[in-house]
């Protein structure tokens, strides 16, 4: 099924549009998730060490705007957010 | 009562006295505003602007989490709560949040603005993409956002 993560902060380095597009296994869980985004990083960015390091800092958000945890499971077409590590003011 | 805003820089610039005519009021005797504004210099780089990105929902939803629990957590019940963050690119000096709040007292409104601007630093998903003198350009590192259960 096909997800699609809005790029927030950092993350926004990962592709030249404000979301990734991914093909994901039914009831795939965020960790599934983090996994894939490992998997295209090494793929388009030679893994850089840099990029993975901020996936793995991440939190994700779901379309109602709540953090969610590894054990979430996507829905078909569900939108979520990649959550970089924040600091504004 | 209170006044959230996400401002796009594109389209306007935050504004102190819009602040001020929200909070004020002859019930409250004590005023504070906290502006925080792009500086020049971090860590021992010469900064030329600063683009914030945000994830407005959320910004909005932390910042209003945030202002109803001060009437639990603070103890302080009778206030006025004016926040706006700016969002896109600014050049050094120019405003990036402001904080107003007023109170019947010195003390809680003190108490209240350093407690809002903490909570959103740990909490507010914004994040800041610094410019420097040499044409190069870092985002900030950051804290990793705090983890609800599900």
């Amino acid at each position: 099924m096909k997800i699609e993560i809005e790029l927030f902060g950092a993350s926004r380095d990962f592709s030249d549009q404000n979301t990734l597009k991914l093909e994901v296994n039914e009831n795939s869980t965020i960790k599934d998730i983090k996994k894939k985004i490992l998997d295209y990083l090494d793929k388009n960015f030679s893994g850089n060490e840099n990029f993975k390091k901020i996936v793995n800092s991440s939190a994700f958000c779901s379309k109602n705007n709540n953090i969610i945890s590894d054990n979430y499971k996507i829905t078909k077409n569900e939108k979520i957010a990649i959550i970089p590590p924040i600091g504004g003011g | 009562m209170l006044h959230t805003k996400i401002i796009n820089s594109k389209d306007n610039k935050l504004s102190i006295s819009k602040a001020e005519n929200f909070i004020a009021s002859s019930e409250y005797g004590a005023s504070i505003f906290f502006t925080g504004t792009v500086r020049i210099q971090n860590n021992n780089q010469i900064v030329t602007g600063i683009t914030y990105d945000s994830h407005d929902e959320m910004v909005i939803k932390s910042f209003k989490e945030i202002y109803n629990e001060t009437e639990h957590n603070l103890n302080i019940k009778d206030k006025a709560v004016f926040i706006e963050h700016a969002k896109g690119y600014l050049n050094i000096g120019e405003i990036s949040i402001i904080i107003a709040v007023a109170c019947k007292h010195r003390d809680e409104a003190y108490i209240l603005s350093r407690y809002i601007i903490e909570e959103i630093k740990k909490r507010s998903p914004i994040w800041k993409k610094e410019h420097y003198n040499n044409n190069e350009s870092a985002w900030l590192k950051g804290n990793p956002i705090i983890h609800e259960k599900n």
